[in-house]
């Protein structure tokens, strides 16, 4: 059903473009759409109440729900009422006609150049806000006790030797998993970069293609879903592994550094750390981000002195301080309030993830503007049907590279 | 001495009788009752879970063993959840929502119902039907014309934006269509003769006929109202305008879920609900029954 409103939207995207732009309102007001800001500390909100004392220039902050902001960003596109500035996780091809250029401000900053992307006119429209990065939590009570070592500021390990210390810790104490991972496939593409694989990734013939490497990792990943190293729970039947994580009852948990200021406040049962993620043999990560828009229209460049002045090395260090974000840009030492171990870890992680890293954001963002969107999740949702059982690795692959293909594909 | 006899017969008889069925009666009703219970506290379980859980610490929620009483009992979600939610600006934008929508709603499904009922005209029961059909369109397939609609209207951003469209449900007008089905003519025919108008015979006659009909209706379409929540979000950009669902949604982040703070705030949420069934406790219960019922 989704996928049917997405159709229509689309379908009528063309005619929409010629509409868009912001709500009149009042001239005086910014009007910034995101979410997730109060849950992140109030970071953005803290940073536009400033901006107001020094300028006098209104900033209103709305959070919106994460899952319903795609939504409400195409219904007030099509009303014309588009806020002046939102921070979104992608771009959207409804709406992206009406951005304003940023390319200045990005230039400006040292924002990462990894992480930016041109639309096909060479203008840069949107700025990546913060970084995550997929990352490995451990159980440290429980390697404690069961007297295994993970490897954490040197050294590392392979998939094979980590899944052999997992299961010493789930032999020698009364953990009842091995290890969670989020039902996601960003999550899952991170594990395929570490086995070799490019994630199903366009070629350079224009066609998607899991190659051998990927191919490999998913078959070794449902090895792992065997529900005694990992619960089939999680990936079958949407079970949340955050949860089984703080219940103390799980030996690992891949997943990614937004869970840092959670784990700080509500994990007290147990001792948890971050680790470093196994390679096999690429070690690298999976970056992920949101990006800060601005539409055109008589706010504009109100918008981009507001901009200016938040990606400005002082104003965006405390914007990273407040909601514990990790920098993109380059040069920024960020002081956190807690666990700075863990977020040094990460930007390490981060420095050394190499092309793979970013790959996924510049991807999407050059589909996006190309126009082109999926429909669902093509490489979560195969891998759940051949993790159910229901379908075998070829025809898994297969679908997963057709979907691609129809629905990204240049054809 | 055969009269004495029969007396003690009698006599027996009337014990045997009197006090056996009660005996037997209240045999029979354990079972029942005892199963009534045990329902019950398998409805109630999971509120009580739910609530009791807002009052522990986040470090609390997912340790195992689970736990029904909170080790540590805290408040803390309760204040977090108040200083980030402005409770009353959403309680108000609610309660303005489902109370005006629910007083349309039964008045026009009223009207309408009434008129389908009780008005032989042939196109009347193709709009019937057209009606009907309306109910086999999910809301999210017809949410973007119905958008478009409100946004030409002038209304997107206001709280009637959100109060409108959700006025005519063909619930309601079935409700009272069938309803008025099996009030007999003869009575609108005797008030005709009487010399009452049609709009007479509607409030006085029809109207107090179907308050049990009212009341049920009333009852679900503010429940309906107060727990709305993806056409409130679409319709409202504006945050002072935000109903009380929409503001609780922003709670639940993008990977990460605030769990204390999400389930003290959902409790705060419940509590007007609670309060209006309480005052209305009775009207509320034999709605419920009046429902199962065919006229």
């Amino acid at each position: 059903m989704a996928g049917a409103s997405a159709m229509v939207l689309l379908l009528s995207s063309c005619a929409f473009a010629e509409n868009t732009g912001v709500a009149g309102g009042d001239p005086n007001k910014l009007t910034f759409w995101l979410s997730g800001d109060t849950a992140q500390g109030g970071g953005f909100a803290k940073m536009a109440a400033e901006y107001t004392k020094e300028t006098g220039v209104e900033v209103e902050v709305v959070d919106i729900p994460y899952d319903d902001l795609v939504t409400k960003m195409r219904n007030a596109a099509m009303a014309g009422e588009l806020p002046a500035l939102a921070r979104v996780p992608g771009i959207d091809p409804i709406w992206s006609g009406a951005l304003m250029d940023l390319g200045g401000v990005a230039k400006d900053h040292h924002i990462k150049k990894d992480l930016l992307a041109a639309n096909e006119k060479g203008v840069v429209n949107a700025l990546p806000t913060d970084l995550t990065a997929v990352g490995l939590f451990v159980n440290k009570s429980l390697f404690k006790k069961a007297h295994v070592d993970y490897p954490r500021d040197s050294g590392g390990w392979t998939w094979d030797q980590f899944v052999a210390a997992v299961k010493k810790v789930q032999k020698r104490t009364d953990a009842k998993y091995g290890m969670v991972m989020d039902a996601s496939s960003h999550r899952l593409r991170s594990f395929m970069y570490q086995f070799g694989g490019n994630g199903f990734r366009e070629g350079k013939d224009g066609e998607f293609k899991g190659d051998a490497d990927s191919v490999k990792a998913l078959k070794r990943f449902k090895e792992l879903n065997d529900g005694s190293f990992s619960p089939k729970s999680v990936w079958l039947s949407n079970d949340d592994p955050n949860a089984m994580f703080k219940s103390g009852r799980v030996v690992a948990y891949y997943s990614g550094v937004w869970q840092i200021a959670d784990f700080a406040k509500n994990i007290k049962n147990f001792d948890w750390d971050s680790a470093l993620m196994p390679h096999q043999p690429v070690r690298t990560t999976n970056l992920g981000t949101n990006y800060l828009v601005g539409f055109d229209g008589p706010a504009a460049k109100k918008s981009e002195r507001f901009v200016n002045w938040l990606y400005s090395k002082k104003n965006y260090r405390k914007l990273c301080e407040t909601s514990g974000f990790l920098p993109v840009e380059d040069g920024v030492q960020v002081r956190y309030a807690a666990r700075q171990r863990d977020f040094d870890l990460y930007n390490r992680i981060i420095d050394e993830a190499g092309p793979l890293g970013p790959a996924q954001i510049k991807d999407s963002l050059r589909q996006a503007y190309a126009g082109h969107v999926t429909e669902g999740d093509p490489l979560h949702d195969e891998t759940v049907k051949y993790l159910g059982g229901s379908q075998s690795l070829d025809a898994t692959v297969g679908a997963i590279e057709k979907q691609l293909n129809e629905q990204l594909g240049d054809g | 001495m055969k009269l004495q006899e029969s007396q003690e017969i009698r006599e027996a008889r009337d014990i045997r009788e009197g006090a056996e069925p009660r005996r037997q009666a209240a045999a029979r009703s354990v079972l029942p009752t005892l199963a009534l219970w045990i329902l019950a506290l398998l409805f109630a379980f999971p509120v009580l879970w739910f609530v009791l859980s807002a009052f522990k610490p986040g470090s609390e929620l997912f340790s195992t063993p689970l736990s029904i009483l909170p080790e540590h009992w805290t408040v803390q979600g309760f204040v977090d959840a108040w200083n980030r939610i402005d409770f009353s600006r959403y309680f108000g934008n609610t309660l303005v929502v489902a109370t005006l929508s629910t007083a349309l709603t039964v008045v026009a499904s009223a009207g309408t119902g009434y008129a389908l009922a009780k008005y032989p005209a042939r196109w009347l029961k193709v709009f019937f039907v057209c009606v009907l059909a309306t109910t086999m369109l999910p809301t999210e397939v017809i949410l973007t014309p119905s958008f478009t609609v409100i946004r030409n209207l002038g209304l997107y951003n206001t709280l009637t934006g959100v109060i409108v469209p959700s006025i005519m449900t063909a619930t309601g007008i079935f409700m009272f269509r069938q309803f008025f089905l099996t009030v007999p003519d003869e009575l609108l025919e005797a008030a005709r003769i009487d010399g009452a108008g049609e709009a007479r015979i509607f409030l006085t006659i029809m109207m107090p006929l179907a308050r049990p009909i009212a009341i049920t209706l009333a009852i679900f379409s503010f429940q309906w109202r107060w727990n709305d929540y993806i056409w409130p979000l679409i319709v409202l950009g504006d945050p002072k305008q935000f109903t009380l669902q929409v503001a609780l949604r922003g709670l639940v982040g993008a990977e990460n879920i605030d769990w204390p703070t999400l389930l003290a705030a959902s409790v705060i949420s419940i509590v007007p609900l609670l309060v209006m069934f309480l005052v209305f406790q009775r009207y509320v219960m034999s709605a419920d029954l009046d429902a199962g019922l065919k006229d």
